[in-house]
């Protein structure tokens, strides 16, 4: 037996992946007009937002770099039914790179770190994607009804191997963002067999019986 | 003249060669403002992967210098160092147009031979 109907939508976690990614892009690109507005720097409000992404990074330009990506799912025993749906709990990593070189302070006696400089920049980052993530706005993840919770479970920061001195100063930290909704399955839609009509009767010695009328046909 | 010293002048064939050889002139800055605006020696850039111990790998770049010391010393500079603190001004290279610090020097002082691994400076 194979199912009747084609699968032709998103599963739910898709959804959410896209939909993670989507804020992001567009609560960073309202953070650096607000940041105009009020006469701030807006490339500090800036990062490039990716989905997916698994390939070397080629990091050369300015930006921080933000890869949100699918990490697993889990799908507690009890929470669900093996008919229709079952409870998901998704982690989806967003990844933050950032990187800076060594300034000099112009004027000054002295120069800027690079390495500083890009944890400081990473940790802006780390700020904004939080801020952004776990704001009221986007309790639901803006997909109320669908998603039933979303929580940072961690972040934590990568530190830079020491065996090779590259020459940019790069620096990554990983938040997991936990995320639980339902998954639904494909429904076998029933087949009428025949059409009965049965009535159902009491005896006078207490026994139920049924009297059932419908065609035979030998 | 022992081979020792032999091998050391051969650095002006070897690495300082700018005209036959693989030598590339470029200028070194101190921390204290001396300058030596064309010293020669070899220079390398190349990219590789590296793994910033996510199990992602990152396309990465090295860059280096090799020098003669004996020529740092003519110049009026002293090996170079990298500058962990920030309230002095650093080591700045400048190949071509692109302006670097000093990582990580690495001497060789049986040869004469000061190796810098470079890292990338805004001069502003």
């Amino acid at each position: 037996m194979t199912l009747a109907s084609l699968i032709d939508k998103q599963d739910t976690f898709e959804i959410v992946r896209d939909q993670i990614a989507a804020i992001l892009v567009l609560d960073v690109a309202k953070q650096q007009a607000l940041a105009g507005l009020a006469g701030k720097d807006p490339t500090l409000w800036a990062f490039d937002v990716y989905l997916e992404r698994f390939r070397p990074w080629e990091i050369e330009s300015d930006p921080p770099v933000v890869n949100v990506w699918y990490d697993n799912s889990t799908f507690p025993e009890g929470r669900g039914n093996v008919v229709k749906e079952q409870l998901s709990e998704t982690i989806y990593n967003i990844d933050m790179h950032a990187k800076a070189s060594s300034t000099d302070d112009a004027g000054g006696t002295g120069y800027i770190s690079g390495d500083e400089l890009a944890s400081i920049n990473l940790h802006r980052v780390i700020r904004l994607v939080r801020n952004i993530i776990m704001a009221a706005e986007n309790t639901y993840l803006q997909l109320r009804g669908i998603v039933e919770n979303r929580w940072i479970q961690s972040a934590a920061a990568f530190q830079p191997q020491q065996t090779e001195a590259h020459l940019q100063n790069l620096i990554a930290a990983r938040m997991a963002l936990r995320v639980r909704f339902n998954e639904f399955s494909p429904q076998a839609t029933p087949t009428t067999l025949d059409y009965l009509s049965i009535e159902t009767l009491r005896t006078g010695d207490g026994k139920v019986i049924l009297r059932a009328d419908y065609d035979l046909t030998p | 003249m022992n081979i020792k010293a032999v091998a050391e002048q051969d650095l002006a064939i070897t690495l300082e060669d700018s005209e036959n050889g693989f030598g590339v002139a470029f200028s070194i800055k101190g921390p204290c403002g001396t300058i030596i605006p064309d010293i020669v020696g070899q220079t390398g850039d190349i990219h590789f992967l590296i793994d910033p111990d996510t199990g992602q790998a990152i396309s990465g770049r090295v860059a280096h210098v090799s020098l003669r010391i004996a020529s740092l010393a003519a110049g009026g500079l002293g090996l170079p160092e990298a500058v962990n603190n920030s309230s002095g001004k650093p080591w700045v290279f400048t190949v071509g147009v692109a302006t670097f610090t000093v990582r990580e020097a690495r001497p060789d002082r049986t040869l004469g031979i000061v190796t810098v691994i470079l890292e990338a400076y805004d001069a502003c």
